[in-house]
């Protein structure tokens, strides 16, 4: 059983063991080892195009994380009270919209809005009044990117938070009540520290759904160029070991993320149990 | 009244969005899957079930991914399972955590570097050649199905780790321990105890993989050579090669349907087939 | 190869004279196309560092330029020489096909400041308003009388400049002769035959189905560039059979033949010569029977968001200095007289670059039919699902 276990993280291990020795590789292609370096790491570091990609990650990450917790928490506090067709139809939606795969919302967001915007912008090129300036041209970018990432992890967090709201004390809502508590007060003083777990892990997947993202940015990003777009194109262009230094920074930093986490953690915990005691 | 102008309310910033870009994107889909392809590519509007008459040419394609999305299903189950066992039962509490945090730190990591370090662990440097060292000769694996299946282990193995590992933390030691004192053979009680109390995760586990393979592109593409095709090739090959929008369409609709159907099924079975009908869910 | 072709027969001249009269070329172009210019052209060749005006060095033109082209194309330390003199950083885009291309651009926002497009395709470019007509005032190291027009003509439409030469080339294959027991492969009869059997499990086809359909068709001794059903049908039999003992599809066939996964792939003059520089027992072969001679050019896309900095790239590209260091790292042969007087003996002579003119005779440019053809898409796209 434990050697099993122990095979099993060989397995998980040994490409991130690959991509990280080959990242201090000297010479230019996986196939020669040439000795140990550091040198991909300043070339990635004073690479606009790696840093831009990884600046437009982060901003649509966050962006769509953000707009996802936040209506998606939204949504799932008022489907609570919404019954009959309306919420089935709503359930049918979300369904759908966690069950389709990638590529199909990459597709189909690609075609919509590129049809979409045929004739969006003559329209606009008529229409739009002199005085405001030049006339925009809607394009894919930052809007389509975060719009198809935020349609599906806002689906989750539906998801996420309405089993977390479902499993709540409702008599302390309803105490709440009975004490002449606003409907906002009650909100902030109860509902959200309950779903609040919730509301975070959502953001949390949402987050790291979006910043990993190949397939549906493939198709929408437009003109921009997010990390996992920049790396496939790296990719294909013959793998430098400038990729691995990339992977293994971001690896590293999710770690140094995690540790700093738990550290914070267990001093909240700390300061709490001497308060308590 | 009021409050439920409020919940209206609070439901329509993601009505707006769900309108936008779920319900829109794939009305279009559903209406360029019967329009035509224009002359250098595009789609042109038309009226016909010629695309959908065409879906045949890509039948190996469909067959593909009903093969190995199940598959890979199957294989992530029979390997995730026992790790999922030691680290819920056996493993030293102590250090549990660290040992499930060390299960997803690969995953931190983009998928796209993951998978090509495979290309070249599995390519003629890598294990072949390891293999030749200990007299076995001839062994491929690069742009093969099996080094697609690997990469499909690799890709998603925590998906199943964690839902069952979930379930079986929640099982409580001490049934194992009585069915233990009551005679029964550890076979037995892993068949009669574990495994039933397991099977939440189980579910939960088979469904993310098999719903997250319907729609696989990159593995298949990165590890098989072009050669090892599933639908989610076709599609980006459609869109991105032939530019034959409305056949692409066609078969982005197709694939949507036959995946519902399945889940749809699916989870019908398992509901009747147990009473974990709340437990089974996307998450 | 290089200066006899500046050479242009009566006839060639009396038709180029009509064109002139016509108005469908320009002075320039017919001054440059009938060796009238040529004179001015070695001059200019001869002594790269005295060509006038860069317009790269003289304006701020931005910090980035996005180019799309096609694998193991282009010598890196020239990108890094680029951005050293402008300060612009140079992202490079791989794609393995013309239609990968002309995708991105039809379905909108590919970001691209400067691409790569083959003769065939730039009058689809055109008809489909994706692509800028030039300004060559723009690219002052442009100077068409120095290139073979046979290779610079399709970068003009209806008399407009869209795009201006890169490199020209062959589509063969090349075969690591280890493998081959001393038998020469010499035809595509001999690629399709040794790819089923001997080479089972070793042979790369492009994912492109330009070559890929293409070559197959050289098979029976049809034309490169058929869409005629019946002989698509052929084609397409062949490469299902086939498919079962092929190692990949992929246009990037570098890597696996290097460390030896794969033995034979179809190949372009470039990748032949790289190989064979670094591995001897790797040879470019032409088939008898045919097969492609193409040639690439630069050309802008609509929309391109810094096309200063596009322009200037272009104009450094095709400054002969840099463009011969592009030849030497890439090893597609230049149809620019100037590039090629600066280029070693050696390699104006290397039959890689320039085959035997009984090879070269064989073979057939791209048409814009083959480009935009429905059914020879779809086989492609069948023969991958299949």
């Amino acid at each position: 059983m434990r050697l099993y276990a122990i095979a099993i993280y060989l397995f998980l291990y040994s490409p991130i063991a690959i991509i990280v020795l080959f990242s201090f590789n000297a010479g230019r292609h996986a196939s020669d080892f040439t000795g140990l370096s550091v040198k991909w790491y300043g070339k990635v570091l004073s690479n606009p195009f790696a840093m831009e990609a990884l600046t437009t990650s982060l901003t649509v990450a966050l962006a769509s994380a953000i707009f996802a917790s936040v209506f998606g928490t939204m949504a799932a506090l008022g489907l609570q009270k919404v019954k009959g067709r309306v919420r089935v139809v709503y359930d049918a939606a979300i369904y759908v919209a966690i069950m389709i795969p990638g590529i199909v919302i990459g597709i189909a967001t690609l075609i919509a809005l590129v049809t979409a915007f045929k004739f969006l912008n003559p329209a606009l090129q008529e229409f739009w009044p002199s005085w405001l300036g030049n006339v925009p041209k809607l394009n894919m970018g930052y809007t389509s990117l975060i719009g198809a990432h935020t349609m599906f992890t806002m689906a989750l967090v539906i998801v996420i938070v309405r089993s977390r709201a479902a499993g709540m004390d409702r008599a302390l809502i309803e105490a709440s009540a009975d004490l002449y508590a606003t409907p906002w007060g009650t909100f902030w003083q109860i509902t959200f520290p309950q779903i609040f777990p919730a509301i975070l892990a959502g953001f949390l997947l949402s987050f790291t759904f979006s910043f990993d993202d190949f397939i549906i940015a493939f198709f929408v990003a437009g003109t921009e160029t997010t990390l996992p777009i920049y790396v496939f194109s790296s990719i294909r262009r013959g793998v430098t070991p400038e990729i691995n230094a990339i992977g293994t920074m971001v690896l590293l930093t999710s770690l140094a993320l995690l540790v700093a986490a738990q550290f914070l953690l267990r001093y909240r915990d700390r300061q709490s149990s001497k308060i308590n005691s | 009244m009021k409050s439920s102008l409020v919940h209206r309310l609070l439901l329509l910033p993601a009505t707006m969005w769900l309108l936008v870009m779920l319900v829109l994107p794939l009305l279009v889909v559903i209406i360029f899957s019967f329009g035509d392809r224009g002359p250098a590519g595009g789609y042109v509007p038309g009226f016909s079930l010629d695309q959908y008459a065409n879906l045949p040419a890509r039948f190996t394609a469909f067959k593909n991914t009903m093969i190995l999305a199940p598959a890979g299903t199957l294989a992530a189950l029979l390997i995730a399972y026992p790790l999922a066992y030691y680290l819920a039962v056996k493993a030293n509490p102590n250090i549990k955590t660290v040992l499930l945090v060390m299960i997803i730190v690969p995953f931190w990591t983009s998928i796209l570097i993951r998978t090509y370090a495979w290309i070249y662990i599995l390519g003629g440097q890598g294990i072949p050649k390891m293999l030749e060292f200990f007299g076995v000769e001839g062994v491929r694996l690069i742009n093969t199905p099996y080094s697609v299946l690997i990469g499909i282990i690799y890709g998603y193995l925590p998906l199943m780790v964690f839902p069952i590992y979930v379930s079986l933390e929640k099982l409580d030691k001490r049934l194992l321990e009585a069915s233990q004192d009551l005679g029964a053979s550890p076979i037995r009680t892993f068949r009669n105890v574990t495994l039933p109390l397991s099977i939440p995760g189980i579910a939960t586990g088979c469904m993310l993989v098999f719903i997250l393979l319907m729609g696989e592109f990159l593995i298949p593409a990165l590890l098989g050579g072009g050669k090892v095709f599933f639908i989610g090739n076709a599609l980006v090959d459609l869109f991105l090669q032939s530019r034959n929008w409305a056949y692409g369409s066609a078969v982005a609709t197709t694939l949507v349907i036959v995946m519902l159907l399945t889940v749809s099924i699916y989870m019908k079975l398992m509901m009747r087939g147990s009473n974990i009908r709340e437990e089974v869910s996307l998450l | 190869m290089s200066k006899d072709n500046q050479s242009i027969t009566k006839k060639q001249f009396m038709k180029e004279l009509w064109r002139f009269k016509n108005g469908s070329i320009s002075r320039r172009q017919f001054l440059g196309v009938t060796g009238l210019g040529v004179a001015t052209s070695v001059l200019a060749g001869a002594m790269p560092a005295l060509i006038p005006r860069k317009a790269w060095s003289a304006s701020d033109i931005g910090d980035r330029v996005v180019l799309a082209t096609w694998p193991n194309y282009h010598d890196p330390a020239n990108f890094e020489k680029f951005t050293e003199v402008t300060g612009a950083h140079v992202q490079v885009n791989v794609f393995g096909s013309n239609e990968e291309m002309l995708a991105k651009l039809q379905a909108g926002g590919s970001g691209w400041d400067v691409f790569v497009p083959t003769n065939y395709t730039i009058t689809t470019y055109v008809g489909e308003d994706l692509i800028e007509p030039l300004e060559l005032s723009k690219i002052p190291n442009y100077a068409a009388e120095a290139f073979d027009p046979r290779f610079s003509d399709a970068g003009s439409v209806d008399g407009t400049v869209y795009a201006v030469p890169k490199n020209w080339g062959t589509t063969g294959y090349v075969v690591n002769n280890k493998h081959t027991d001393g038998r020469k492969l010499t035809s595509w009869k001999d690629f399709w035959d040794i790819s089923m059997n001997e080479f089972t499990g070793r042979t790369m086809v492009h994912d492109y189905q330009l070559t890929t359909i293409g070559n197959a068709l050289k098979y029976f001794g049809y034309s490169f560039n058929s869409v005629d059903p019946a002989e698509l049908a052929d084609a397409e039999k062949l490469l299902l059979e086939v498919k079962p003992h092929l190692f990949a599809i992929n246009s990037d066939y570098q890597p696996p033949l290097r460390n030896g996964d794969a033995w034979m792939s179809m190949c372009w003059t470039g990748d032949g010569k790289q190989l064979n520089t670094d591995i001897p027992e790797m040879e470019y072969v032409l088939g008898v029977e045919g097969g492609e001679i193409w040639s690439d050019y630069f050309a802008v896309p609509r929309g391109a968001e810094h096309p200063d900095a596009g322009y200037a790239l272009i104009d450094f590209m095709l400054d002969p200095a840099v463009n011969a260091k592009e030849v030497l790292a890439h090893g597609y042969p230049v149809a620019d007289s100037r590039t090629n007087d600066l280029l070693p003996k050696e390699l104006l002579e290397d039959p890689i670059l320039y085959p035997a003119q009984e090879l070269l005779d064989a073979l057939e440019f791209g048409a814009a039919a083959t480009l935009t053809d429905p059914n020879r898409a779809e086989l492609l796209a069948r023969f991958k699902a299949a």
